[in-house]
């Protein structure tokens, strides 16, 4: 199978014969190894969490950062290679504070996935004057959640500079089950508590290890509070109502 | 050149003591005024339509307000060719913006877009007087004014350019209520709220006092004047809404027409003659 694409997976920039950017795709793949990141859309706000893989016990969970705020009412969860995701987040933190100081509001929702998007595909051998691009694609999806004047909303961007909006998305290894059990239990008028329940629920499926307060990360944004992620004692209080339910 | 080669003695040994300068001057005032005033749910931007240079009026009819978007209209005062391109700039700023962020720019946002756009100049600044006016996101009219680097504020009523020594005392005595008393016991006096009627009476006051006393005043007058969506046009369409001598247009709406009929924001073009001499 890769003797075939043997002449065309080399340069990153390069189509196959069938129209395929093979590093892009493979950057697709890095995002199936990442960690599962969980994104829910309700009438009051949005609803993200995340699951920190933590291999060892001398390990500092506090130390893992996957939930990233991008501007007061925009925050976002990744899942791939988190690094790459730093560069992806500084850039959207400008752009949002450009539109800011420009135009004297909050950028929308979209518009900020869109300039996160408009980085992704900037890569390539760089030509001589072109100041330093990444050498390669991304390699993480990123589940972007905010709120703005067209109300809550949830975007999927990946390493194509594609971007979807979603009512819910599950991203990352567990992917497939997490989306599935998304779709079965979500409908529109869920409120952010049971968001909150069902985002840590389907995780709880997915995840290897049992899942506690410091093996998961849960924010949301809301009309009120904008971008938050939850505390430890607000985290326990969602992981206690899993047990019951 | 032959002539001239050996340059006649006398001529030559004029002693010269300094070196004569020449230097290019880029800008020019080109007179007229503009003004601004905000009721509570529309707003009137006016300007008349000289436009001079020193004692000579370059042409009578030269626009100086300008429709930007369903919500906006600016009035641009100072170097003539220093505001249409400016007007150019900030629409095609609007166009990318719709592009980019599918909407149509907020009056406060285009306010300080413009102030963004006149202090990117800080040092080289576009020699222009600039007053925004038009409806706001929450429905009220609303005037913003600017200085020629981005200096703005928004405010109830504001005039510029060669007239506005005349005009904003006037202003502020009437839209203001500067050295005014209410009456002993009667509600105070808030700026901002007078009607349609009144608003349209100060403005034409305005531009023929200053046409009486200002040499670059005259020729003509538009008034722009913006409503609120869902407003009442009776005041300014209806039989005592005009004083002879005026006419009105409706401009088309500039969105993409969301649905004809309900509509957003009104825009209508008043105008006047003004004393041509």
């Amino acid at each position: 199978m890769f003797l075939t694409r043997s002449e065309y997976d080399r340069g990153v920039n390069t189509f196959s014969p069938e129209g395929r950017l093979f590093q892009v795709e493979y950057a697709m793949e890095a995002i199936k190894l990442g960690s599962t990141t969980v994104g829910i859309t309700t009438p009051e706000g949005v609803v993200l969490a995340v699951e920190k893989r933590v291999p060892s016990p001398l390990l500092e969970s506090s130390s893992i950062e996957k939930i990233m705020e991008i501007d007061s009412h925009i925050g976002t969860a990744m899942s791939g290679l988190t690094a790459d995701a730093r560069t992806m987040v500084e850039h959207a933190r400008v752009t949002s504070q450009m539109h800011a100081f420009t135009y004297d509001e909050k950028i929308g929702v979209e518009s900020c996935t869109q300039a996160v998007c408009d980085l992704a595909l900037r890569f390539g051998e760089s030509v001589e004057d072109d100041d330093a691009l990444m050498s390669r694609p991304f390699g993480v999806a990123l589940l972007i959640a905010g709120i703005d004047e067209k109300g809550p909303q949830l975007y999927h961007t990946d390493p194509s500079g594609t971007f979807v909006r979603y009512d819910a998305k599950a991203i990352g290894s567990g992917s497939d089950a997490a989306q599935q059990s998304l779709q079965d239990a979500f409908h529109k008028q869920m409120t952010l508590l049971e968001a909150h329940s069902l985002a840590l629920k389907v995780l709880k499926q997915v995840m290897e290890e049992k899942l506690d307060e410091n093996n998961v990360q849960l924010a949301q944004v809301t009309k009120a509070q904008g971008f938050e992620i939850l505390g430890e004692n607000d985290l326990k209080a969602v992981i206690d109502t899993l047990g019951t339910a | 050149m032959a002539l001239y080669h050996n340059p006649p003695m006398a001529y030559a040994q004029e002693p010269t003591t300094a070196p004569i300068e020449h230097r290019f001057n880029p800008y020019s005032d080109n007179g007229g005024s503009i003004l601004a005033i905000a009721g509570s749910d529309f707003s009137v931007i006016a300007g008349d339509t000289r436009q001079s240079e020193g004692y000579n009026i370059q042409t009578r009819y030269a626009r100086k307000v300008w429709q930007l978007t369903d919500k906006a209209v600016l009035a641009t005062n100072g170097f003539a060719a220093d505001g249409n391109n400016f007007v150019k700039k900030v629409k095609q700023r609007l166009e990318w913006y719709e592009h980019a962020h599918h909407k149509p720019m907020g009056l406060k946002s285009i306010a300080r877009m413009i102030q963004t756009m006149l202090y990117g100049k800080r040092f080289f600044p576009y020699y222009v007087y600039n007053i925004l006016g038009g409806i706001e996101e929450d429905g009220t009219g609303a005037v913003y004014s600017f200085d020629p680097v981005g200096s703005y504020e928004r405010e109830a009523c504001r005039a510029a350019g060669a007239a506005q020594s005349l005009i904003q005392p006037f202003l502020d005595n009437q839209i203001y209520f500067k050295n005014q008393q209410p009456e002993p016991g009667s509600q105070p006096f808030i700026p901002g709220n007078l009607p349609l009627g009144t608003v349209l009476s100060l403005v034409v006051d305005s531009f023929t006092s200053a046409t009486e006393r200002h040499i670059e005043v005259g020729d003509g007058m538009e008034i722009y004047v913006v409503m609120k969506k869902g407003r009442s046009t009776d005041d300014l369409l209806g039989d005592k809404g005009l004083a002879s001598g005026m006419t009105i247009e409706e401009l088309p709406s500039l969105g993409e027409s969301i649905s004809e009929g309900e509509g957003g924001e009104r825009t209508f073009l008043v105008r006047q003659a003004l004393k041509r001499d």
